[in-house]
C-alpha cells in the first residue's frame, strides 16, 4: 500500500475515529463525575470525628484502589443484564455506561485520596495547596482517557473498536499498524498539551502556595 | 431342641406371599404389555422416524423417497436387527407423539438430548450426532475465534434458544431478524459480520453455490448431542440395550463419520472424540466403554450434560448435588480440563504479574539513566520515547506491535510474534516510561544530599522513588487481564473461556474477580514488606502514596 493511499484511507475514516473518540471522552467525563461524588463522600467520611465512619471510607477506599478496572470490566459486562425489567418499563443498560462505572471504580479511590487532602489543606487555611486538587483531577482525567480504550473489549464503539472496524472494512493487513498509531497520535495530541499546561499550573500554584 | 417362634407352616405361607407380593411389583414396574422387540420381530418389519425437512439428515429424494444421514442409520438399524425397513416421515412438532402412541417403533430425528425429553421418551445411549450453534462468515473475515465477535454486530433467527446465551457468553451484539431467509439477507447485505445458527444448516447451506465466498471457520460451541428415541415404556427393556449396543458400535467401527462423509458434513469434532473414547482400553486392555453390570454405562462415556448427582460420586458428586440444590455450576471442582485451563490461566498471570514489574523497574532505572547522560540526543530521544509511551493507551501499544508490526513482520519474513512477549514489553514499557521519569527525579533531588555517603546516597534515592514505582508496579499488575485481548492464555483468557463453553458466567467472573483482587493485594503487601526490609522502618503504605504517585504520573 503506497504512502498516499494510505493517507487517503486515513483521512477517509477520519470523521468516523473522531466520533470514536468522543466517545471516550464521554465514557471518561461519566466516570469521573460518578467517581468524583462517591469518592467525595468517602473523602468526607475520612475527616469524620467517628473512628468507624474513618474507618470505614479507608476500608471502602482500599478495596477500590485494588480492584483491577480492566478486571471489573468484564466483571460489570457479565454480571449486569442488557436489559433490566423494572416496574413493567425495559431499560436497557449500554456497555458504554458499564465502562464507564468500571473505570469510576479508580476514580473514587484517586478522589477519596486526594480530596481528603485538599479538604483538611482547606481547613487549615492553605487555600492554594487545597485546590491543587483541580490540577491532579484533570490530570487523572487523562489517565483515565487511556483506560478508556479498554472499553473496546466489551464492545463500546470507541476508537479503538471503530480502528477494527475500519480494518475489517477497508480489509489490507498492512494498513493495521498505519491506523492504529493514527489512533494513538489522537490520545498523545489529547493529552500532551493539556499535561503540558496542569504542569504548569501546578507548578505557579505550588509556588504561591509556599 | 429350640423350637422356633413362628410354627413352620406359618413360615412357608409368609415366604409364599413374599414371593407373590414381588410378582405383582414387578408387574408394576414393568408395565403389563409386550416387550415391544417381540411385536417387530413378529412383523419382521422395523417402523423407523425421519424427518423429511432437514436436509441433508432427512430429505425426500426426487422419488419422494426419504433420505439422508439419518435414513441411512436406520437402514443400518434394520440391517443388524435383521428385519424389513419402513420409513415414515415425522416432524419436530409430532416425533414424540408419535413414538408414544406406537406409530413407530423409533425415531432418528434430529432430536437433542435433554432432560425434559428424557422423562417423555427413552433416549438412547451413548448419542449418535450431535450440533452445535456456528457463524456463516464471510472467508475473509478474519474471524477464527469466538472471542474475535466481542461486540460486533452477529446476525440471527428470532427465536433460537442459544440466542441469549450466546449473546451473554461473547458479549455479542446479535441483531436479531424475522426468519432465516431474512436473516441471510442481512448477512449479504453487510449488516453483520456473521449469522449464528445451527452448524448442521449451515453446512447445508455452504453445499449452495450462492455461499461459496462463506464459510464455518469457528468450533461449534453449546454442542446440544442427538439421541435416538424409542417410547417411555420401552425403558431399561431389550430394545433399548440392543439400540444403545448398536449406537456404540457405529462410534467404535467409524460407521458414523463414513456416513457424515457420504452426507457431505464437514467433519464433526462429536464424533472423532467419540469414535476415540469408544475405542479407548484401560491399562489391563479392558475397553473403557463396556456396559457395567447394571447395564448403564460408565459414567465418562455418557453425556456429561445430562449427568446428575447420583449418577457419580465424589467431587463430581458433590459439584453436582451443589448445581441441582443452588444453581452454581462449579465445574471446576471436578472438571480437569476447566481446571488445567484455569491453573495455567493463573500461572500465566503470575509469570507476566513478575515479567512486567521487574521488566518496568529496569526500564526505569535504564531510562533514568539515559536522561542523565551528556549527549543532548540520546537524552532528548529518550525523554521522547518514555512521554509517548506515557500518554497512549498500553491496549493500543500491544496492537501496534502484535497487530501493526506482527503483520508487516509475518507476511515479510514469516516469523510471528509470541503474544506474551508482546504483551509483556509493551506493559513494561508503559510502567517503565513513568518510573524513569520518578527514578530521574529521584536521583536529582537526592544528588546534593548524600554528603559523600553512597549508602545514605541509595537510600535516599530508594526513599524518594519507592512511591512512585510501587504505583506503577501496582498498575502494571492490574493491567496485565490487557494480554488476553490478543489470546495470551491467562487468567481472564481462561476464565471466559470457560464459562464460554459451560454458560456459567455467575460462577467463573466472581472467581476471577476475587483471585485478581487477591493478587493485586499480594503485590502491595510484598511491596510494604520490602520497603519495611530495605528501609528499616515502618512507613505505612497504602493510604495516600498510592495516589500521590497516581498525581506525579501527570
Amino acid at each position: 500500500m503506497s504512502f498516499d493511499a494510505i493517507l487517503h484511507t486515513l483521512v477517509t475514516w477520519t470523521p468516523y475515529l473522531a466520533e470514536g473518540f468522543v466517545w471516550n471522552i464521554l465514557v471518561s467525563l461519566v466516570s469521573m463525575i460518578v467517581g468524583t461524588v462517591i469518592g467525595g463522600g468517602l473523602a468526607l467520611l475520612r475527616l469524620s470525628p467517628r473512628r468507624i465512619l474513618v474507618r470505614f471510607s479507608l476500608g471502602v477506599t482500599e478495596v477500590c484502589r485494588n480492584i483491577p478496572t480492566f478486571v471489573f470490566l468484564f466483571y460489570l459486562a457479565y454480571i449486569i443484564p442488557v436489559e433490566i425489567v423494572y416496574d413493567g418499563g425495559v431499560f436497557s443498560f449500554p456497555a458504554w455506561l458499564k465502562a464507564a462505572l468500571a473505570l469510576s471504580v479508580a476514580v473514587v479511590g484517586f478522589v477519596s485520596d486526594n480530596l481528603s487532602v485538599a479538604l483538611r489543606e482547606w481547613r487549615a487555611g492553605h487555600v492554594m495547596s487545597a485546590l491543587l486538587f483541580i490540577p491532579n483531577w484533570t490530570s487523572y482525567l487523562l489517565i483515565i482517557i487511556m483506560a478508556s480504550s479498554t472499553a473496546s473489549v466489551i464492545g463500546v464503539g470507541e476508537i479503538v473498536s471503530r480502528c477494527n472496524t475500519v480494518i475489517a472494512a477497508v480489509g489490507n493487513n498492512d494498513l493495521m499498524l498505519w491506523i492504529y498509531l493514527y489512533a494513538m497520535l489522537w490520545f498523545f495530541l489529547f493529552s500532551f498539551p493539556l499535561t503540558v499546561l496542569m504542569n504548569t499550573i501546578k507548578a505557579r500554584m505550588q509556588k504561591r502556595a509556599v | 431342641m429350640r423350637t422356633t417362634l413362628w410354627p413352620q407352616a406359618f413360615r412357608i405361607r409368609v415366604t409364599r406371599a413374599l414371593a407373590l407380593l414381588t410378582v405383582i411389583l414387578s408387574a408394576l414396574a414393568a408395565p403389563a404389555h409386550a416387550d415391544r422387540l417381540d411385536l417387530i420381530q413378529k412383523r419382521g418389519s422395523l417402523i423407523v422416524g425421519v424427518k423429511s425437512d432437514y436436509p441433508p439428515f432427512g430429505m425426500l429424494d426426487a422419488d419422494g423417497k426419504l433420505v439422508g444421514f439419518e435414513a441411512d442409520l436406520a437402514h443400518d438399524i434394520a440391517e443388524k436387527m435383521g428385519l424389513a425397513l419402513d420409513l415414515r416421515s415425522v416432524t419436530s412438532a409430532n416425533r414424540l407423539q408419535k413414538l408414544e402412541d406406537g406409530a413407530v417403533d423409533l425415531i432418528v430425528a434430529t432430536l437433542g438430548d435433554t432432560q425434559q425429553r428424557r422423562q417423555i421418551a427413552t433416549l438412547i445411549e451413548p448419542n449418535y450426532y450431535a450440533s452445535g450453534v456456528n457463524i456463516l462468515t464471510r472467508k475473509d473475515s478474519g474471524i477464527t475465534q469466538w472471542s474475535d465477535l466481542r461486540g460486533r454486530k452477529v446476525c440471527a433467527t428470532q427465536g433460537a434458544l442459544y440466542n441469549k446465551a450466546m449473546a451473554q457468553r461473547y458479549l455479542l451484539d446479535l441483531q436479531v431478524f424475522n426468519g432465516t431467509r431474512d436473516t441471510k439477507l442481512a448477512l449479504r447485505d453487510g449488516r453483520c459480520v456473521g449469522y449464528m445458527y445451527d452448524d448442521t444448516s449451515i453446512a447445508n447451506d455452504l453445499l449452495q453455490p450462492e455461499w461459496q465466498d462463506y464459510g464455518m471457520p469457528l468450533a461449534s460451541a453449546m454442542i446440544s448431542p442427538w439421541a435416538i428415541a424409542i417410547a417411555r415404556a420401552e425403558k431399561g427393556g431389550r430394545l433399548e440395550t440392543m439400540l444403545g449396543n448398536i449406537v456404540a458400535d457405529w462410534h467404535r467401527s467409524g460407521r458414523l463419520i463414513a456416513l457424515e462423509a457420504k452426507a457431505k458434513l464437514p467433519p464433526s469434532d462429536f464424533l472423532a472424540k467419540a469414535n476415540t473414547l469408544w475405542n479407548a482400553k484401560e491399562v489391563d486392555g479392558q475397553p473403557v466403554c463396556q456396559r457395567l453390570p447394571s447395564g448403564a454405562w460408565p459414567v465418562q462415556c455418557r453425556n456429561k450434560a445430562l449427568l446428575s448427582s447420583t449418577d457419580v460420586g465424589g467431587l463430581y458428586g458433590l459439584s453436582l448435588m451443589i448445581r441441582e440444590k443452588t444453581g452454581f455450576n462449579i465445574t471446576l471442582l471436578h472438571d480437569h480440563y476447566d481446571q488445567r485451563l484455569f491453573l495455567t490461566g493463573l500461572l500465566t498471570t503470575l509469570e507476566m504479574v513478575l515479567v512486567c514489574i521487574v521488566g518496568s523497574v529496569a526500564i526505569g532505572f535504564a531510562g533514568a539513566a539515559l536522561m542523565r547522560v551528556r549527549n543532548p540526543v540520546v537524552r532528548g530521544l529518550t525523554v521522547t520515547i518514555a512521554t509517548f509511551a506515557r500518554m497512549t493507551p498500553p491496549l493500543l501499544q500491544i496492537y501496534v506491535v502484535f497487530f501493526g508490526i506482527g503483520s508487516y513482520v509475518v507476511t515479510r519474513y514469516g516469523w510471528s510474534f509470541d503474544g506474551f512477549v508482546v504483551a509483556a514489553a509493551a506493559l513494561s514499557l508503559y510502567a517503565g516510561a513513568s518510573n524513569a521519569f520518578s527514578i530521574a527525579t529521584a536521583l536529582k533531588l537526592a544528588a546534593p544530599t548524600h554528603g559523600g555517603n553512597p549508602r545514605h546516597y541509595r537510600t535516599e534515592v530508594f526513599r524518594l522513588a519507592y512511591v512512585p514505582v510501587m504505583a506503577a508496579s501496582v498498575n502494571v499488575v492490574k493491567a496485565t487481564g490487557m494480554a488476553s485481548t490478543i489470546a495470551v492464555p491467562e487468567l481472564i483468557y481462561a476464565s471466559t473461556g470457560i464459562l464460554a463453553e459451560q454458560g456459567n458466567a455467575d460462577v467463573m467472573i466472581n472467581l476471577l474477580m476475587l483471585v485478581y483482587f487477591l493478587i493485586v493485594l499480594a503485590v502491595v503487601r510484598l511491596f510494604s514488606l520490602a520497603e519495611r526490609r530495605i528501609m528499616g522502618s515502618a512507613v505505612p503504605v497504602g493510604s495516600d502514596g498510592a495516589i500521590e504517585a497516581e498525581g506525579q504520573k501527570s
